[in-house]
């Protein structure tokens, strides 16, 4: 999309970070679902201004109006759009974890309007606390398939065959699944887990641990050499359960 | 700007202070050297001496010269309490209008995940530590009701947990005053599934 100068009105938007900027304003990155990922400026929304009265918060879902040219617009009308998001305690963590892959992996102005659905998905998803784990897998999965990315879990890499559940996979992130015989240089993963993963309907507990450390290294991929920052955190997490299950 | 090049950095500097843009920082720097020589020397003196000597209390963290700050060092506050706050302008919002005698936690800031703000960086390994020491029996999360505020008062509430000691959390409601007509969705809707039985 071109970032010149525009105007919209109240488009359908979440907020994925923000961060303070001079004295009342607010600098954030939000994800809109026809103008993808912008950089938008909120003036005078801090402190004890009349602007104040509507909050902006990530993870709600927001009815937008900005204007402006290239890479900062400014924000000139928001307000939320549906019921206001439950996101709590560690399922507040994982959608954090899910704001860094939307920052690290899409790029400004590039639209997604099929990724904004997801978005919201994994939201309600982990709002509902039910299988939060396995709504983060399918959202990875959705993410790097929107982006192009998207790995064949359901076949055999080498001959093209379709993955045996019952058999063991090596899988390689550049290459993909291949039947394990001898040591394996990337993930050991069992056919079970890719054909449950690639069909979004992940079963036990098994699945849901190989699956967290195949996408992982897939992941790794796209991500590059720089840590992300909520796995960091999470690892120094005083909690097990969070530690383990946020990302 | 035809000031000259001392009274131009005077009032560059004292655009640092919030709220503070040229013109006021100009009006200020000229009210100092026209008319207030004095009071220009007493805020030096005072801003010097502040920098150098004011770090953090040993005991909760907020900013103070001493090794540990008056509330901490103090006898005559119920030390069972703790009231966890983001900073020490909270410190003294809570002093000043809730009549709460016990102890504070200041964290000087809020978990951002995004931005590499972990729990080290606002001090919960130094809170762990002096919840272990037992003198502590319950902790009020008074973390802002921002998102950043809720994910730091999950983090506080799943520790203290862990160590027996019970945690409560000031409630969201509507302002007092406020119509509802008027009060932001969210706000309110947060009031409705926390209303109270009379």
């Amino acid at each position: 999309m071109n970032p010149s100068a525009q105007r919209i009105e109240l488009h359908p938007a979440y907020i994925l970070h923000s961060k303070p900027y001079r004295d009342t304003s607010l600098l954030l990155e939000a994800f809109t679902r026809d103008h993808g990922r912008i950089g938008l400026v909120a003036r005078g929304v801090r402190g004890n201004s009349g602007r104040r009265k509507m909050p902006l918060m990530a993870f709600r879902a927001y009815l937008m109006s900005w204007s402006g040219r290239g890479e900062l617009a400014t924000l000139s009308k928001w307000e939320p759009h549906g019921p206001p998001g439950k996101l709590s305690g560690s399922s507040l963590m994982s959608a954090y974890y899910i704001n860094e892959l939307m920052i690290r992996l899409t790029h400004r102005h590039d639209a997604h309007p099929v990724l904004f659905e997801y978005y919201r998905e994994v939201l309600d998803c982990l709002s509902r606390h039910t299988l939060s784990e396995a709504c983060l897998r399918y959202f990875e999965l959705n993410l790097l398939d929107e982006l192009g990315y998207a790995p064949d879990l359901g076949h055999e890499a080498d001959s093209g065959e379709p993955v045996q559940a019952q058999a063991s996979y090596c899988y390689l992130p550049e290459q993909g699944a291949m039947r394990a015989y001898g040591p394996c240089p990337g993930v050991r993963v069992g056919g079970k887990t890719l054909l449950e993963l690639s069909e979004r309907s992940l079963s036990d507990a098994d699945s849901l641990k190989e699956s967290k450390r195949l996408m992982r290294a897939v992941l790794q991929r796209y991500l590059g050499d720089r840590p992300l920052k909520t796995r960091e955190i999470f690892r120094q997490s005083l909690n097990p359960s969070d530690r383990d299950q946020s990302t | 700007m035809s000031a000259s090049p001392l009274i131009s950095r005077l009032i560059e500097a004292l655009r640092c202070l919030p709220g503070v843009g040229p013109k006021s920082a100009q009006r200020m720097a000229y009210q100092l050297l026209e008319r207030d020589r004095e009071g220009a020397r007493r805020l030096a003196a005072a801003l010097e001496e502040s920098v150098e000597r004011v770090g953090h209390c040993s005991e909760c963290r907020t900013l103070t010269e001493d090794e540990v700050c008056k509330v901490c060092s103090s006898n005559n506050r119920e030390r069972s309490l703790m009231c966890v706050v983001e900073t020490p302008a909270d410190v003294e919002a809570v002093e000043g209008s809730t009549g709460f005698r016990g102890l504070y936690f200041v964290l000087m800031g809020h978990l951002s995940p995004l931005d590499g703000i972990g729990p080290q960086d606002i001090g919960l390994d130094l809170l762990e530590k002096r919840l272990k020491a037992g003198e502590v029996k319950e902790v009020i999360l008074a973390t802002n009701p921002t998102v950043e505020g809720e994910a730091t008062a999950h983090y506080i509430a799943e520790m203290v947990r862990a160590l027996g000691i019970s945690v409560t959390r000031l409630a969201h409601g509507i302002p007092l005053g406020g119509e509802l007509e008027y009060i932001d969705a969210d706000t309110l809707a947060h009031a409705f599934t926390g209303r109270k039985a009379l």
